[in-house]
């Protein structure tokens, strides 16, 4: 019992500390929403109070995902990738040939966080870049329809990318060895990676309604702007330097990667939009309400996982 | 017994496993607990139908709703009939009308269970043909309405489904799915084409919703 809930992030004053500031942003919010909706009754603030209802509650799962037991942070992760790869799969429209080959990339994805469990980086990099990459491909051949096979084999290793390879990094932050003088650990960085990218997407947001005004790519996502992009990684890499502790890195290195988190995330979500735009949909789906699917929510994470994790894995161990 | 049983397969294991691992998105049931009796009209696209409606029900009156099925299908053996009957609290019908033997004509046996209180699942399709295209519809449960026409017809549309298990494939390849209730309706027509075709507009509707 006591290896899935040792509560020790009460004793690690870091890990206290993050949950203590992100319970205190979404009572700030909450209130701020409930008072300004009282004071100013013609304001819809709908989506606004539905987005922050479904803040409560990935923040909640978030955090109990993270701290209650690392055993419970590899599954739930592993699940978010299953759900996500679910999500984008069913929406890009594959043949009905293609479901044998998709059956193994589902089988791929408990694979590659098993090898994040055990810690065995070579295998890790390489199972679903090389390994998946290279056996789907003769799965969709051996049904023989050559239809539209370019398609799939390209959509199935793309989704597979961004969604498991992509995201199983989070998984992998936790398998990090241990190093001296540094306590918050794996679960130090999970927290810094998906609070700096999420604060990231609400910076981006808020700037860009505030100033929003020159927009920076109106054919793909008419609401980004330059100021919220600007302001978005301004705040990104300010807030992010301020949770510096929860990471073995000095303050440069924090700030580097902090800019990094923000840069990479705006790439995620135009990237997602684009690939909306594409097939004609709004938000991927309704599973998370005033945000849209789990991919609308987590598209920027796909991408900062990789790019954070790398950074960290080549500066600091 | 069954009630229990019948409870914890759909209400949780089948509830649990299509939303988590196939991906359904269930809509709103609560109000089918407060109609007496209905007859729920549904597409049919996979063997996921069947236990995804089942497992939408509420849990009051799970017990109370058979889906009607096929004899020829899921009553091959008399093994095969017992569980169906057990797990999956069918009705088995043949597909021909029979007005000579009324014990084993279709429409009747339907509108006996009714008198016997339970709540029906029909596919009108028939069965379950290409994924998400929907089929010409079959009139037998306009001529069940047409006997009870104070019993209400709930039409169920379901996507997704014959992409996560089509016909002629048993892998369950998970796929996002929903199902989506349309309202409670009594018919208001004495003609059989007009009762389907009611039907199959209600059902179009939900297709778009």
């Amino acid at each position: 019992m006591k290896e899935f809930f040792h509560l020790d992030f009460m004793d690690n004053k870091e890990l206290l500390t993050v949950v203590l500031v992100i319970f205190g942003i979404l009572i700030f919010a909450s209130v701020l929403f409930f008072v300004v909706g009282k004071l100013k009754p013609q304001a819809n603030l709908s989506e606004l109070k539905s987005r922050t209802r479904s803040w409560w509650v990935m923040a909640t799962m978030v955090l109990a995902a993270t701290l209650i037991s690392t055993n419970i942070s590899y599954i739930a992760t592993a699940l978010l990738s299953f759900t996500a790869f679910r999500e984008l799969y069913s929406v890009l429209g594959f043949r009905e040939s293609d479901r044998r080959a998709i059956f193994w990339a589902y089988v791929s994805i408990p694979i590659q966080y098993y090898l994040a469990y055990i810690g065995w980086y070579g295998a890790f990099i390489i199972f679903i870049p090389i390994v998946m990459f290279l056996f789907l491909p003769l799965r969709l051949v051996l049904k023989g329809n050559t239809d539209g096979i370019i398609k799939s084999m390209s959509s199935l290793q793309w989704i597979l990318m961004l969604t498991v390879f992509g995201l199983s990094h989070m998984a992998y932050l936790l398998s990090l060895p241990e190093l001296p003088g540094f306590s918050s650990g794996g679960r130090g960085l999970l927290l810094f990676l998906v609070f700096l990218t999420e604060i990231n997407d609400v910076m981006q947001f808020t700037w860009g309604k505030l100033l929003g005004k020159h927009k920076i790519v109106p054919k793909v996502s008419p609401n980004k702007t330059w100021e919220g992009f600007v302001g978005g990684i301004i705040s990104t890499t300010i807030i992010g330097y301020f949770l510096g502790f929860l990471t073995p890195l000095s303050d440069y290195q924090v700030l580097l990667i902090s800019f990094m988190i923000a840069v990479s995330g705006f790439v995620g979500d135009i990237v997602m939009s684009s690939v909306k735009r594409d097939i004609g949909v709004k938000d991927m789906s309704t599973a998370i309400p005033g945000h849209g699917g789990i991919l609308d929510r987590i598209d920027s994470l796909a991408y900062t996982t990789p790019v954070f994790f790398h950074l960290v894995y080549y500066i600091a161990y | 017994m069954q009630r229990l049983v019948l409870l914890i397969v759909y209400r949780l294991i089948m509830r649990l496993f299509l939303r988590v691992i196939v991906g359904v998105r269930f809509s709103k049931s609560d109000f089918l607990a407060s109609e007496k009796q209905f007859i729920i009209v549904a597409n049919h696209n996979s063997h996921l139908d069947t236990m995804t409606l089942l497992a939408s029900l509420p849990g009051k009156i799970l017990h109370k709703v058979k889906p009607v099925a096929a004899a020829d299908h899921f009553g091959k053996t008399k093994l095969k009939t017992a569980l169906s009957n057990y797990f999956v609290n069918t009705l088995l019908i043949q597909r021909k009308r029979d007005k000579e033997n009324p014990e084993n004509d279709p429409i009747n046996k339907m509108i006996k269970a009714l008198d016997a209180g339970y709540s029906l699942i029909l596919f009108p399709e028939g069965t379950r043909g290409t994924p998400e295209v929907q089929q010409p519809l079959k009139p037998g449960v306009a001529f069940v309405l047409l006997e009870r026409p104070d019993v209400k017809y709930v039409p169920a549309y379901m996507k997704g489904m014959g992409k996560a298990m089509p016909k002629d494939d048993n892998l369950i390849v998970p796929h996002s799915s929903s199902l989506v209730y349309g309202r409670p309706t009594l018919i208001n027509s004495g003609d059989v084409a007009e009762i389907m075709e009611q039907i199959e507009q209600d059902l179009n509707v939900l297709k778009e919703s």
